[in-house]
């Protein structure tokens, strides 16, 4: 099957010179069509630099990132803007929606921001918001929201540009264990159904078994199974 | 254009708090540069009006009209320099002026001219001044508010002469007082033929103004500007206004440049997300720009109305002058300063990392 995402002993460095401390030691990962991963990891392991580096937010120190067939790990800041707007969708953590955009805006923001046709977004758009149960709210703002209908928004406007890959940035951090498997439920879902591809970072263990597969974060380096149970 | 209207749109009260402080700005502007206007044409408009370029003075004279004496010889010298129809010399008298039979005095300033030289101003009532008749004035049309009609006759305190006043002119001031027209012949009968003329107003490149000035001894050449800048109290006037002028375009710069920078620090987080999205810093920093420009242009608008309603309820009396050119000028140095005002947001828009959105919550 073919690769969404593929990292290739990616390291990242901050700092220079005698400072310089090494977050993300050697990450090799592979997500393939129809596939959503979960990483889980304590806090301080590296994982919001990895969903960074696999979000084309950071460039990586050393190593190799292909989304698709294309090789984003050399190219410069605009660029990126570009790979970000056309072939990755992010769902961040507690919605992170634009305040003064209605649900309907959220998503009609992406298409014109590609300087795309209103019309066919439209259209895109509300089928998206059906798909998510938000139509009814298609003319809220963000503020008159529940914290789970402020999250599907947000997957909804993730999938709007028709992404390659879904990064989600802890997205159940601010919903009850209910509402945040049902939104989870329907990432994992929509992933299928779009033959797509998703990433999760999360430390809610209740979901993981919504996720085809689980890798551990620890230190900077990825496993398969956390060292320890 | 997309994110702008929708922002305002939706934070209504913010925008329009800013806006009314902008509006309130920029009347105050446009109302003293009015009142600027209006004092330098009340003051002065003898000279505005002149269609001139140059005013030849005597050298001792400090650059000031009623202290420049000009000699004979130098209006021969003169004379032989330029064509006769590019100079017209003129006299000028500070003076009282009574109207016969009745007890109120008049401060007033005598201009002595060739009714047939090209400072001569023509009539709005009544007839203008003729070379051969003696004894004829014509005076400001303000003066007719204070009393004055065609016909009149008019005692000249200093010197006693009665003139006979034949017509109005408009827009004739100097030194806040009204101006009385007589012609070069009235001027000398008056005097006994002693008093000579204090200028002579030239029409000249300033190449031709400089070879004159280097030609004929003891005269300084002073553009039109100059002159005006030498009637006492001009200068003042128009400085201490201008000031006032300049700070509020520097307040107005500030009150925009804060108020966005305020805002976009508020939304850092947000401009985060709008970039890991995939918004481009040029698309954003447009946003910002649009904003700007809206709430600048709309508020230049509704005050543009308001001082042109408040000029209509204002007294005849008061000198306030706004025109279509002071208006567009102030509006686009108002536009321009808020641009500026507004680099220190775009900065800071630029400035911001995608990655402010990762690892946060709202």
């Amino acid at each position: 099957m073919e690769n969404k995402l593929m990292l290739q002993d990616v390291k990242k460095t901050f700092g220079d010179g005698d400072q310089q401390v090494e977050v993300l030691k050697g990450i090799t990962l592979e997500v393939k069509t129809g596939e959503f991963v979960a990483v889980v990891g304590p806090s301080g392991s590296g994982k919001s630099t990895f969903l960074s580096v696999a979000g084309a937010l950071l460039s990586p120190t050393s190593g190799r990132i292909m989304i698709g067939n294309q090789d984003i790990s050399t190219l410069g800041t605009k660029e990126l803007n570009q790979i970000r707007l056309k072939y990755i969708g992010f769902v961040f953590q507690s919605a992170n929606l634009i305040p003064y955009l209605t649900v309907r805006d959220q998503l009609l923001l992406l298409p014109e921001l590609e300087h795309q046709k209103h019309k066919e977004a439209e259209k895109i758009a509300d089928s998206l918001l059906e798909r998510l149960g938000l139509l009814h709210r298609k003319n809220h703002y963000p503020e008159q929201l529940s914290g789970g209908e402020r999250q599907r928004t947000a997957i909804a406007r993730a999938w709007m540009n028709d992404p390659e890959i879904i990064l989600a940035d802890e997205p159940t951090a601010s919903l009850d264990s209910e509402r945040g498997r049902s939104v989870v439920q329907m990432l994992a879902d929509e992933v299928k159904l779009r033959e797509k591809a998703a990433i999760m970072v999360t430390h809610d263990q209740r979901m993981l078994d919504l996720c085809d597969r689980v890798v551990y974060m620890e230190d900077g380096r990825l496993m398969s199974h956390p060292s320890v149970l | 254009m997309f994110l702008a209207l929708r922002e305002m749109k939706h934070a209504k009260m913010r925008y329009v708090l800013i806006g009314l402080i902008m509006v309130l700005i920029s009347f105050l502007v446009l109302f003293v540069s009015g009142l600027a206007k209006g004092l330098a044409s009340d003051n002065a408009s003898s000279i505005q009006t002149m269609t001139a370029d140059y005013v030849v003075l005597d050298k001792q004279s400090d650059q000031r009209l009623n202290r420049s004496e000009l000699t004979n010889e130098q209006l021969k010298e003169l004379l032989r320099l330029t064509h006769k129809k590019q100079m017209t010399e003129f006299g000028l008298q500070m003076t009282t002026i009574q109207k016969n039979g009745a007890s109120k005095k008049t401060d007033s300033t005598l201009f002595a001219v060739d009714p047939k030289g090209f400072i001569a101003p023509p009539a709005a009532e009544g007839q203008s001044l003729k070379g051969a008749d003696k004894n004829e004035t014509v005076g400001d049309l303000s003066l007719k508010e204070e009393g004055f009609v065609i016909g009149d006759r008019l005692k000249e305190e200093t010197t006693g002469t009665v003139l006979k006043l034949v017509g109005f002119t408009k827009n004739q001031s100097f030194s806040h007082s009204p101006v009385f027209h007589v012609s070069l012949k009235t001027w000398e009968a008056m005097h006994d033929g002693k008093q000579s003329v204090n200028a002579v107003a030239l029409k000249a490149d300033s190449e031709k103004a400089k070879q004159i000035e280097k030609q004929v001894s003891g005269v300084e050449m002073i553009s039109k500007n100059d002159a005006l800048k030498s009637i006492p109290g001009f200068k003042e006037e128009q400085g201490s206004l201008l000031m006032m002028i300049a700070f509020l375009f520097v307040i107005a710069a500030f009150v925009l440049s804060v108020f966005f920078y305020v805002i976009t620090l508020q939304k850092v987080n947000q401009f985060g997300v709008l970039k890991a999205i995939g918004a481009q810093s040029g698309y954003l920093s447009r946003t910002v720009l649009y904003q700007v420009l809206f709430l600048t242009i709309v508020s230049l608008v509704v005050s543009i109305l308001l001082t042109f309603t408040v000029s209509q309820l204002l007294p005849a009396s008061m000198p306030f002058l706004l025109n279509v050119p002071l208006v567009a000028g102030c509006s686009v140095l108002f536009l321009t300063v808020s641009v500026i005002g507004s680099l220190i947001s775009l900065y800071q828009v630029i400035k911001i990392d995608a990655i402010e959105a990762i690892g946060r919550a709202s």
